[in-house]
């Protein structure tokens, strides 16, 4: 894929549109862009990965609900991997240090942020289940946590190279929104180093669409 | 105050890596000498379940080994080399076959990880992911070759573990 392609489709998407990582640590000496959208925060991620068990990277993202956006270093940890002839689990730790800055106006200065988590995910080739936890710290322009589940599975099995797709179902809670828990159905497809979620936030009316680079 | 408690996970999360990643690299050791010892003993498996095993208990894979009726039907029903074009292409040159079982192999981001770590080197000719299989096909450029333990710290590097490793004619199916 052209590099221009790539990076129209990551700007397209960290405009438009969540919190998820497929693969947050690579291959050693992979480089990750990620753009991801949820109903409340845009970002991307570009991320460099040393050694197979953890990874560094320059994080930015805008709350759109409280026009502030943090700026980030995002350290991603695997704890721990299960291996299986037919699946594979993953626990990651994560967190950031950075900076909170208003935006669009928002007249609050520049604020020491931080944010730590973890995620989890179990799959097969035809099954996946995964979480991921959040719990940001901004400061004067506030805290949140934020939690989501996620279950899929791909209607076929495709080989090295095909093109797979994944139907999943992602609830999220935020227990500090007035709307605290939000269903999005979505859709993954990945192909070779590419990956394209699109889904739809029944609940608030709000576009999923996060992409995944590998170089 | 949550500040610091954030930044207590961090620092936690931090030296949590390094602690888990020797945990799982000692593991990996283990499984190296599993490797070797199919190297050595000549037979197959394809049972990777089986393999896991065998990577925590070896008098028990001792003892399956020394079962001439058992390494009949593993070695019948052991994966073998994914033919595509490239492969073909290298194995006309003369180059070694090489098969292994990968553990976790379940997405073509898997597949992506261990084709980039083999590529890259020189002694590799052609490499193939076969996610049906769970198995990594190697050819060598002629008169090179990589070791068990080599491979198998190579796809530690992309994020997986290797099970079990065929080569020649075990590689090809041609050994039974």
């Amino acid at each position: 894929m052209k590099p221009a392609l790539v990076v129209a489709l990551a700007l397209t998407t960290a405009l438009s549109t969540s919190l998820t990582a497929a693969r947050p640590v690579s291959y050693t000496g992979a480089w990750t862009l990620i753009a991801e959208s949820d109903r409340q925060w845009t970002g991307a991620l570009l991320h460099y990965t040393p050694s197979p068990k953890w990874s560094l990277g320059v994080r930015g993202e805008i709350n759109r609900d409280h026009d502030y956006a943090i700026y980030s270093l995002h350290p991603t940890v695997l704890a721990k991997r299960w291996f299986g002839s037919n699946y594979q689990g993953n626990f990651y730790l994560h967190g950031g240090v950075g900076q909170a800055s208003g935006v669009n106006g928002n007249p609050l200065g520049s604020q020491f942020a931080a944010f730590g988590g973890v995620m989890a995910d179990w799959e097969t080739r035809s099954l996946f289940v995964g979480y991921r936890s959040r719990y940001t710290d901004a400061g004067h322009f506030g805290d949140q946590f934020m939690q989501v589940l996620r279950a899929g599975f791909a209607p076929y099995e495709g080989d090295s190279g095909d093109l797979h797709t994944w139907l999943m179902l992602e609830l999220d809670h935020r227990s500090s929104d007035p709307d605290s828990v939000t269903a999005t159905p979505l859709v993954r497809l990945f192909k070779g180093q590419l990956l394209l979620e699109l889904g739809y936030n029944l609940t608030v009316n709000q576009p999923l669409m996060n992409f995944t680079y590998r170089f | 105050m949550k500040r610091i408690q954030i930044a207590c996970f961090v620092a936690a999360s931090l030296m949590a890596g390094p602690i888990a990643a020797s945990q799982e690299e000692h593991s990996h050791d283990g499984h190296h000498d599993a490797i070797t010892e199919h190297a050595q003993m000549s037979h197959e498996h394809s049972d990777a379940a089986g393999h896991e095993q065998d990577a925590h208990d070896h008098s028990s894979h001792d003892s399956r080994a020394q079962d001439p009726s058992e390494d009949a039907h593993a070695a019948a029903s052991a994966v073998t080399l994914t033919r595509t074009s490239e492969i073909d292409a290298a194995l006309a040159l003369g180059g070694e076959p090489v098969v292994a079982d990968v553990m976790g192999v379940v997405c073509d981001f898997c597949a992506l990880a261990m084709n980039k770590i083999f590529s890259k080197r020189d002694e590799v000719a052609a490499v193939y992911v076969d996610l049906d299989t769970k198995a990594l096909s190697l050819v060598f450029v002629p008169g090179t070759s990589l070791s068990d333990d080599t491979i198998a710290e190579l796809a530690v590097q992309a994020g997986y573990r290797i099970a079990a490793i065929r080569r020649g004619d075990a590689a090809l199916g041609s050994a039974i």
